[in-house]
């Protein structure tokens, strides 16, 4: 085998601290190597040009490249060999800039590492081969998991591009945290008033399979070729006869028992509910827990009522499993419950501000539901407590964020803009009334942001103090919060009517255990992480699995938009191929040594490995061996190392290629 | 040892099975050998007493597949958990052999001398329950027998003592003696891959030669295909010419194998293999 | 005794998607480090055979890590698990045989930790270096690599 090694300056990158020219000359003399040479940028055309031509005019099989990380350039240098007429994976790189160069500073023994690591790099090689990509089949058809916004617009996007979209919602209805707001900075549009003829578009639309009430429960396969499996759970409703009368929701006895999700807890429901009446689909679901048939088998008033007999207590879950190809997370946030410690969590919570302790100390979701139309109070800003009007509102930004002692290290980003609204919504609605916002910054990056605090300010006379609140405390039936100005440099006292807190955004509680389904990773908070933070913001480590929204980072409706659409662009390029190229580092087995263990079978993770007979001439099966599905296999090489006799190995990373590499070492 | 006779010849005549792999008498002696009975004549030659050490189940996957009928086996208790073991690693299926159990009352060390407290096979200390279980059919009656003392164990305990380096020199002693003649491997029923990783050579993991650097390699590595696996038989180390102690490794490896895992291999022919399986909950404590 | 000039010789085993790119972050983000790891990297720890490490002391190292993806972060959801139960049981081996912990160590190192990459490659460095070189090792490496008179 002849091959050729480039070692790459990366301008002074590598040069800096590894003697280039000596790695070259070093690995010249290496076994099977018939062409050494150094160039400053080999990443470059003219530095690819020189790859190119000394693999035509030395004729050589493989080549070694001393650059940059694998991760950065092989596709680039294997592209380059490909152009010379080889198999492009008959290339490998040695990573002489992050594992070398940028974390040595002897030049001696960087050097002399670098040599090692380029005589590695070249015993491996020996035992490359060329290798096909695998072309598998791709799924035309998205999964979207959350109906939110984020999912809405994703699942909208996909299915007006004519590909089927199936959209799993855990709640009975679409629409998620926006159709609760009320209005939205900063144009103040009603925020049902936009999103509901979306919910209602996707409702009706013909390539949009729509499962409320749903969870993922399972998910195999790999991109362009997910099964998932979907829970149904049991409304005690029949999806089908109902017609969404709300006859069953208004007859039912057990009237004020629940808190109202949707109301965040400022109005009770029936058990028989239909979330919000704009609900997506206009189907209502019982609450077992407090529905008096599931505790003494009578009642059945909603039974009774219904004329279309849709009423079913003894449904089950159920499971549907769909073909995917690819998965779009949407699963949205939470707000920071603040009133005490969560258990389990180095988080220490805001017991000090009596959330929970005190009815008006509320958080801003509570609050966009006392200035919504549709809301408890009809859009009347009205204190939960006694529905009197507050005359004197504060407003307490960063609960939880940017606080690494006591919440999360993280800004919630939304929140200076929602508390400006909010402030401004309260002074349209109660013009003599007083608001207050405690904050530390204002983050108002945006279009037409800034310029909304701005207005609420100067136009809406909100008072900002810059500082933080220690304490808040009930006294004469106000609420005294004592904060600090620090700009002013003294203590601020105030008698507030009303308190609403602007808590952080957090991930859904659920959101690890589905990243683990999914094959995602995460953050220590429960965000789900993108592959490059820059580049590929969008896009997850696991193929075909893209994000969009809140799940991701803290962010607001029209970069949750953004990136639902951005989300469905990746997902609608995957669908414009027919066929996907893959890697194709994959396991094969050597039938003649299988001894029919099927150890690989157990530590596989992607059931790639089956059952396969052998027959002699007669047609007598003679033995069972294990069989690579080359369409399930990721090549992790799991089962190689599993293997006792070594008859599975992982093309690209033989035992023979690691085995070369260790014994290049020292 | 009629009882036994009698068993393996309905079992020939009725062609249940087509062969009965069991212990015949070394002629003019009492030592015993493993032998074939292929026919109700050479059923008659079947015996079962201490003298039968080895363990049978190694020839299940050595032998050739009859064509029609099963392959009997006579079986002590532990030669059960390798035939089990066998099943629950997809060599064998259960309705392709017949065991004859027997009943065991401990088995010699030393086969020139009768069975005492101090010629007690090493495995029958360990032993736990001498009436096999998941049998066709059992044989015999087991008598209580005394247990001599542990020497595995013993000599396992003494070498956790030692500091690593003292321990490398005893393995060095004891490998250094190894002439990679393979009876471990042949003698052992769960080494029944139809080529060893030591007989590969693209790459040569372990080195042929019976240096001492490839001979811990190659016993380092057996015992950790082993690990998880061995039913602790103690096949390899009676087979050993060279007299290593191989049954520390593997005694070693069970003992990791109960205590992280509380499994024993070869118990139940249901039960997930510990290679091949893990647990969210599997110690993490040396791992940075 | 620990030798002052001795620099120990560490052959890593890396996973390719948290442990290598974690140590690609370190690069990225100038954390320096003591030159006397090797890394090789295969996809996953699952991929990783314990006979690469016998093959890595046969071959001159003072120390082996491996390293890998944290728990429920395997690229390939299960490789970092399996591998966890086949350490649990090849360290002790490796004790039992005179391979002591102290020159056989394991990671788990997301694509994020390039600081713990360092910590851990420089605190293994110095745990070796203080071991000293490994004699065991090197007296049977040298008598494969030299051997006696051979009789044809």
């Amino acid at each position: 085998m002849k091959i050729g090694v480039f070692i790459c300056y990366c301008g002074e990158n590598i040069g800096r601290t590894v003697d280039c020219a000596a790695v070259a000359q070093a690995a010249a003399k290496f076994p099977g190597v018939i062409h050494s040479e150094d160039y400053k940028y080999m990443c470059s055309d003219p530095g690819q040009n020189l790859i190119k031509q000394a693999i035509r005019e030395k004729q050589l099989d493989a080549i070694v490249v001393g650059s940059c990380s694998p991760h950065m350039h092989e596709k680039t240098f294997r592209k380059a060999a490909a152009g010379a007429g080889i198999n492009p994976y008959m290339v490998e790189i040695a990573n002489l800039r992050e594992h070398c160069s940028w974390i040595h500073d002897d030049i001696p023994s960087a050097t002399k590492k670098a040599i090692e690591l380029t005589r590695i790099a070249v015993e491996k090689v020996k035992y490359n081969e060329p290798l096909i990509p695998i072309r598998v089949p791709v799924t035309k058809r998205a999964l979207v998991i959350g109906g939110g916004i984020s999912g809405i617009q994703a699942a909208l996007d996909i299915a007006n591009a004519g590909f089927e979209v199936v959209l799993v919602e855990k709640e009975p209805s679409i629409g998620g945290h926006m159709s609760q707001l009320s209005e939205t900075f900063p144009t103040l549009d009603c925020s049902q008033c936009i999103l509901t003829p979306r919910m209602v578009e996707v409702y009706q639309h013909p390539k949009i399979k729509l499962l409320t009430y749903s969870e993922v429960e399972n998910v195999e396969g790999f991109i362009g070729n997910f099964k998932v499996t979907i829970r149904k759970k049991a409304r005690g409703v029949k999806e089908d006869l109902c017609t969404g009368c709300g006859l069953c929701v208004q007859k039912c006895p057990i009237r004020k028992v629940a808190k109202n999700e949707f109301e965040e807890g400022l109005a009770n429901r029936p058990a028989m509910y239909v979330p919000f009446p704009q609900a997506v689909p206009n189907l209502p679901v019982i609450d077992r827990s407090v529905c008096t048939y599931y505790k003494s088998g009578k009642c059945q008033m909603c039974k009774k009522v219904c004329g279309r007999d849709a009423v079913d207590f003894e449904q089950q879950d159920s499971f549907v499993t769909e073909d995917i190809g690819s998965i779009i997370v949407a699963t949205g946030y939470k707000l920071y419950t603040i009133d005490k410690k969560p258990e389990n969590s180095p988080i220490q919570g805001y017991g000090e501000y009596g959330y929970g302790k005190y009815t008006d100390v509320i958080n801003g979701l509570q609050f966009e539901r006392i200035a919504s139309a549709s809301g408890p109070t009809s859009g009347e800003i009205l204190r939960p407590s006694d529905s009197k009007v507050p005359k004197k509102v504060v407003f307490i930004q960063c609960v939880g964020s940017r606080d690494e002692a006591k919440g999360f290290t993280y800004c919630s980003k939304i929140c200076c803009m929602y508390t400006a609204k909010h402030a401004m919504l309260y002074k349209h609605k109660v013009h003599d009334g007083e608001a207050y916002v405690f904050y530390m910054d204002i983050r108002a990056g945006g279009k037409m942001y800034e310029e909304f605090v701005r207005r609420a300010i100067e136009e809406d006379d909100v008072k900002y103090i810059r500082g933080r609140v220690s304490k808040i405390y009930e006294e004469d039936g106000k609420y005294i919060v004592k904060g600090e100005d620090t700009i002013a440099g003294m203590q601020v006292i105030i008698d507030a009517d009303m308190v609403v807190l602007a808590t952080a955004m957090v991930a859904q509680p659920e959101a690890p255990k589905l990243a683990q389904l999914l094959g995602v990773p995460y953050d220590k908070y429960g965000f789900l992480a993108e592959v490059h933070p820059k580049l590929r913001p969008v896009e997850t480590s696991s193929g075909g699995i893209f994000l969009a929204g809140a799940c991701h980072s803290p962010r607001d409706i029209p970069e949750s938009v953004a990136m639902a659409s951005a989300a469905a662009a990746k997902a609608l390029v995957l669908f414009g191929s027919d066929m996907l190229e893959r890697e194709p580092v994959i396991a094969k087995v050597n039938a003649g040594t299988c001894a029919g263990c099927f150890y690989c079978q157990k530590v596989c993770a992607y059931n790639a490995i089956e059952q396969k007979e052998i027959k002699n001439r007669a047609g007598e099966v003679i033995k069972v061996v294990a069989y690579v599905n080359e369409g399930l296999c990721q090549g992790c090489g799991t089962c190689n190392a599993t293997c006792p006799s070594k008859s599975v190995e992982l093309v690209g990373f033989k035992d023979e290629q690691i085995f070369n590499e260790i014994c290049a070492l020292y | 040892m009629e009882a036994l006779q009698k068993i393996a010849k309905e079992a020939l005549a009725s062609k249940e099975a087509a062969f009965i792999i069991g212990y015949a008498r070394v002629p003019g002696s009492q030592k015993t050998r493993p032998f074939i009975a292929r026919d109700e004549a050479e059923a008659g030659q079947l015996v079962f007493d201490e003298y039968c050490q080895n363990n049978l189940a190694v020839y299940l996957t050595r032998i050739a597949r009859p064509k029609e009928g099963k392959m009997g086996i006579v079986a002590k208790s532990c030669d059960v958990r390798a035939i089990v073991a066998l099943l629950q690693e997809n060599q064998i299926k259960r309705n392709e052999v017949y065991i004859i159990g027997v009943n065991c009352s401990g088995v010699v060390e030393d086969p020139a001398q009768p069975l005492s407290k101090e010629n007690l096979a090493g495995k029958c200390n360990m032993c736990q329950a001498p009436q096999p279980a998941g049998t066709d059919t059992v044989v015999g009656e087991a008598k209580p027998y005394e247990r001599a003392d542990d020497k595995v164990g013993k000599l396992l305990a003494q070498l956790d003592s030692l500091s690593p380096q003292e321990r490398f020199a005893f393995w060095e002693a004891e490998f250094e003696k190894c002439v990679k003649c393979y009876a471990c491997r042949q003698a052992c029923p769960l080494c029944y891959c139809e080529q060893c990783i030591a007989d590969k050579s693209q790459p040569r993991w372990i080195e042929s030669s019976a240096s001492v650097r490839g001979n811990f390699a190659w016993n380092m590595i057996r015992a950790f295909h082993l690990a998880g696996r061995c039913i602790g038989c103690g096949e390899c180390s009676r087979a050993c010419p060279a007299d290593i102690p191989l049954m520390l490794l593997n005694r070693k490896m069970g003992m990791i194998a109960m205590k992280e895992f509380n499994y024993r291999h070869g118990s139940n022919m249901d039960d997930p293999t510990l290679v091949g399986s893990y647990n969210n909950s599997d110690r993490n404590d040396f791992i940075m | 005794m620990a030798n002052e000039n001795f620099e120990p010789k560490i052959t890593c085993f890396v996973c390719n998607w948290c442990t290598y790119t974690g140590a690609d972050l370190a690069g990225t983000s100038r954390l320096k480090q003591q030159p006397n790891a090797r890394l090789i990297r295969v996809p996953c720890t699952g991929r990783i055979d314990p006979v690469f490490l016998i093959k890595a002391f046969e071959t001159g190292a003072d120390g082996v890590l491996v390293s890998g993806c944290h728990p429920a972060d395997c690229h390939y959801n299960t490789g970092n698990y399996h591998a966890r139960r086949r350490w649990i049981f090849f360290r002790e081996l490796l004790n039992t045989v005179g391979i002591p912990e102290s020159r056989v160590h394991f990671s788990w190192v997301s694509a994020s930790e390039g600081k713990k990459w360092v910590d851990v490659v420089n605190g293994v460095i110095d745990k070796v270096r203080q071991e000293g070189p490994f004699e065991g090792y090197k007296k049977i490496n040298n008598e494969f690599a030299l051997p006696e008179e051979v009789e044809v």
